[in-house]
């Protein structure tokens, strides 16, 4: 569905993307994981056109991404995102939010576009705050909201941008498991994330990217689990908060 | 003062009151979507179109609004463009004020979040749409207060229209007072006219902004 091939994006003179490819299947949910400015969300940002790229091919639903050609709104429709910082429209209501989408680019009647808003924040936990505005709610609450606007055009893929960095982490919990219930039921998924627990149980394939490569990708229990490049044990080590990494005696690698 | 002039000298600045009015109204239908056609054109993103927009603007801003004024007035017809008072007035005080709109209105837009354009946008709005349903309501939210309070400087700066002969109301005031030399009770009835006239605008000014601070 999402195909990557030696994708390159840089930034003046850095370059952030160093060739990067992987697949997502339909159904898949792939977690990217690693530190900071090491081109997650860059990649994704690259995926739905909101970045151009300047080497390799991204090709979504078998056409390739290119956010000069009019094509990319359609292909957008289908390729939701949430965003970190939810992004909602604070001019309108929670429901107006969600339907937005719907009625302004899907062109669907308001009838059928508020009765699927109104199913979709029941489905996120939020049917009784339908007529709140953005700024009345949590941050948690806020990026259920964002999930539900994002669900509400139907897409075939979501795209997650950290969508619990900026959360309180007691919030953390309640988007999580809205996205648990996506992946459930085959939701395609590409998040990224910092959340190393939810990974491991939602994703079906983790990739580690580091300075703008794949340093590692495979199954969610493998890439966590047993990694096998040093940078990414260490970067595990880092975020779960293991002990410090020690050097080898005689060649000073990382053990 | 006397007092007992009053009654005399505040029918010809009522008169003079109408002409300030047609001023104001005039200039603000005019100054305010050419104001937007300059905001449009400093952000448009080929500079064949941005860089001179932003020369106007900027040499605009930079002039006191009666050299315009004088300069409309006196220069103009020099090459071949002869205007009223009341016209180059109008057409000054318009052409100056779409420049002050103008930069309040792109502060307004780059004040809004990017997050919400790439919001619009990721969910397949084409530009137009996502500046039309999501930018531009937001960022006129945030420039009404700052607007509207243009609205206030441009009665005032109406009075610059004297300084070419339109009998506005600091006109018909400053002819009352050489006629009469009663200068102290003219030019305070001048200046409470002018009161008179502002306060509504203040007060709208006011409530806009605080149902920015209440309002989502």
């Amino acid at each position: 569905m999402i195909e990557i091939n030696e994708v390159h994006k840089r930034f003046g003179h850095v370059e952030v993307l160093k060739g990067v490819s992987f697949n997502v299947s339909k159904g898949e949910v792939v977690c990217l994981i690693g530190p900071s400015g090491s081109g997650k969300s860059t990649i994704l940002r690259c995926i739905n056109g909101l970045e151009t790229y300047e080497g390799g091919e991204i090709r979504v639903l078998d056409k390739k991404v290119n956010n000069r050609d009019k094509s990319i709104n359609d292909l957008r429709r289908q390729i939701g995102m949430v965003f970190q910082r939810f992004n909602l429209f604070p001019h309108r209501s929670v429901l107006e939010n969600v339907m937005e989408g719907p009625i302004h680019v899907n062109g669907e009647s308001r009838a059928v576009a508020e009765k699927r808003g109104k199913d979709l924040l029941a489905l996120v936990g939020l049917a009784d705050k339908i007529n709140a505005w953005p700024a009345q709610l949590s941050g948690g609450q806020q990026q259920r909201v964002a999930i539900a606007r994002t669900l509400a055009l139907q897409p075939q893929a979501i795209l997650f941008d950290e969508p619990t960095s900026a959360l309180d982490p007691e919030l953390v919990g309640e988007v999580l498991q809205v996205m648990r219930t996506l992946a459930k039921e085959g939701m395609t998924m590409v998040v990224v994330t910092h959340e190393m627990q939810f990974a491991r149980e939602v994703a079906d394939r983790v990739c580690f990217l580091h300075s703008g490569t794949i340093v590692e990708q495979g199954p969610a229990e493998s890439v966590l689990g047993n990694p096998q490049e040093l940078r990414t044990q260490d970067f595990l080590r880092r975020v779960l908060g293991g002990p410090a990494p020690t050097h080898c005696e005689n060649c000073q690698c990382l053990v | 003062m006397d007092w007992s002039s009053i009654g005399t000298y505040v029918p010809f600045l009522l008169k003079g009151a109408e002409t300030t009015i047609y001023i104001t109204l005039i200039s603000l239908v005019i100054s305010t979507p050419l104001g937007l056609v300059w905001v449009a054109g400093k952000m448009c993103p080929w500079k064949f179109i941005s860089w001179p927009v932003s020369v106007i603007i900027n040499v605009t801003r930079g002039l006191p609004m009666i050299v315009v004024l004088f300069y409309i007035y006196f220069v103009f017809p020099d090459i071949g463009i002869t205007l009223s008072s009341f016209q180059a007035s109008v057409i000054g005080i318009a052409f100056c004020f779409s420049t002050y709109i103008a930069e309040i209105f792109r502060s307004g837009i780059e004040s809004i979040d990017r997050g919400q354009f790439e919001a619009a946008r990721s969910m397949g709005m084409s530009f137009g749409k996502a500046m039309r349903r999501v930018v531009l309501p937001q960022a006129f939210h945030v420039s009404l207060p700052p607007y509207s309070n243009t609205l206030v400087m441009m009665l005032k700066d109406s009075a610059l229209a004297s300084t070419i002969a339109v009998t506005e109301m600091t006109r018909q005031g400053q002819l009352i007072a050489a006629s009469t030399f009663d200068n102290t009770t003219v030019y305070t009835l001048v200046a409470v006219l002018y009161l008179v006239l502002c306060l509504p605008l203040m007060a709208l000014t006011k409530r806009l902004e605080t149902r920015r601070l209440k309002g989502a």
